[in-house]
């Protein structure tokens, strides 16, 4: 295996995965109890619930709830999905879904189950512990860096997010973009004050003036609510730990997206249709925009932190980064890697991306991440207005 | 903690503050990076790690800037070596008209 390549799971549509999990996804908000109950009992499976029933979502809602049911089942870290619902006509749609993929599924409603939550439980451990003995057969093999989509995050940042950590997630977007892959950062409030650095970086005009609206909007959304964004976002951990503004807080936001030029704005949870940088359009709080990237394929998320954010993906393996000296020492068993050194000055930042990205590549090819030891995994599907 | 190898780091030429990258104390002698330039200031308040620092005095209702970019205005008169943060610095952005 040469330093560019990877080891992953090629699955039949296509897509590679860094990981190989067993998803028990619960279709509707009734019946995550039941899924999370089977998911217990099924080592090592991965749980998401959708918490809404699907004809109550209106506008955006809907089309970001549709979006998120159906590209979960198929994101590339899935190697087979148990489906739980309560609603027979929505399950045959995600089932034909998930069976364009070719991936190896069941689909069990409460319908199905005279309505009882123990039947639904018994036939879905049975079901899911013969997903999970051919889960177990797929095998790693060889793979492009080009097949590999990166989220970047930064949650419960600090000035050294800004000068450290986020500019060191800058220099593997750049590197994973010039290898053919693919790199997004969501967030949009928090592009404001630096949204002309983005919009300079626009690939045609048209990108540019894509990224300008969507900041207006945040920036209206916020005004017309009422809302300070200071003692918001930045928010009163963001202001104990230094930062005074938003502009402070986005400039500081946006080196995570590196350098290379921005292909496009995408809507939430959308896949970036092409190789390069991309921006989300998205909320800003991290288990939103995580499930955000999660549903638009990224396989692989880095998240910096300021002062510690222990949350990450359940779905897509997130490295952990922090360059403050105080938070690396009290939170090691959290940080996938210490930038401490690069904020005192006694490390030079491309040693530490070198540190990076190697760390990101064990952990494409099978290395555990922290936040995966530690369970502190979630995905929560962004939810923005009134419904029925 | 580690000593860092300068006490306050200037990102650019422009900025009217720097981040501290200690916790700094009023009355100390500081030592502030600028690329390989090295300056001193006398911080004339205590400054949290990784908080700012004024390096110049700044005017009421004049942009603050870091990154050599705005990230504010000051809301009163700031001395050289003063803690800058939200008792004297606000943003210029979501403001209602």
């Amino acid at each position: 295996m040469s330093g560019e390549e990877f080891l992953g799971y090629h699955r039949p549509d296509g897509s590679i995965g860094i990981r190989n999990h067993l998803l028990v996804l619960s279709i509707a908000g009734l019946t995550i109890p039941t899924a999370r109950r089977i998911a217990s009992a099924l080592s090592g499976a991965v749980m998401v619930g959708m918490p809404y029933n699907h004809g109550s979502l209106l506008g955006a809602d809907r089309a970001t709830w549709r979006r998120s049911l159906m590209r979960l089942p198929n994101h590339p870290n899935v190697g087979a999905v148990l489906l739980i619902g309560d609603s027979p006509p929505l399950m045959a749609e995600v089932a034909a879904e998930v069976e364009r993929s070719k991936r190896p599924f069941a689909a069990l409603t409460m319908d199905d189950c005279g309505h009882d939550a123990v039947t639904l439980t018994e036939r879905g451990i049975r079901a899911g512990a013969r997903l999970a003995m051919q889960v177990s057969t797929f095998r790693r093999a060889p793979a492009p860096l080009s097949a590999l989509c990166l989220g970047l995050e930064c949650g419960r940042s600090d000035p050294s997010s800004g000068l450290v950590s986020n500019p060191l997630l800058g220099r593997m977007a750049d590197r994973l973009v010039d290898a053919g892959g693919r790199a997004i950062i969501g967030e949009t409030v928090e592009w404001l004050g630096a949204e002309h650095l983005l919009e300079r970086r626009a690939a045609t005009p048209a990108v540019a003036a894509a990224i300008h609206d969507a900041v207006r909007r945040r920036e209206e959304t916020a005004v017309s609510n009422g809302l300070d964004l200071t003692g918001n976002n930045p928010g009163p951990t963001n202001i104990a730990a230094g930062l005074s503004s938003i502009e402070e807080k986005a400039l500081g936001n946006i080196a995570k997206s590196g350098s290379r030029p921005i292909q496009g704005v995408l809507a939430y949870g959308e896949a970036a249709g092409g190789p390069g940088c991309w921006v989300m359009d998205a909320p800003a709080y991290a288990s939103e925009s995580l499930t955000g990237f999660t549903v638009a394929g990224a396989q692989l998320m880095l998240f910096t932190t300021g002062v510690g954010n222990s949350f990450v993906s359940s779905m897509a393996p997130t490295l952990k980064v922090s360059a403050n000296p105080v938070t690396c020492a009290k939170i090691g068993e959290q940080l996938d890697l210490d930038a401490s050194a690069v904020f005192l000055g006694r490390e030079a930042p491309e040693v530490a991306a070198d540190r990076l990205w190697q760390r990101m590549l064990a952990v494409a090819s099978g290395d555990a991440t922290w936040g995966e030891v530690l369970g502190e995994g979630d995905e929560v599907v962004a939810r923005y207005g009134p419904a029925m | 903690m580690e000593a860092p190898m300068v006490d306050a780091i200037r990102l650019s030429p422009e900025d009217g503050v720097a981040t501290v990258l200690r916790p700094v104390g009023r009355g100390e002698r500081i030592r502030v990076g600028c690329g390989e330039a090295v300056s001193a200031l006398e911080a004339i308040q205590d400054v949290p790690l990784c908080h700012k620092i004024a390096l110049q005095a700044i005017s009421p209702g004049d942009r603050i800037f870091k990154y050599g970019e705005a990230i504010g205005e000051a809301t009163s008169a700031i001395r050289p070596g003063e803690h800058v943060h939200i008792h004297n610095l606000r943003s210029l952005r979501a403001r209602a008209k």
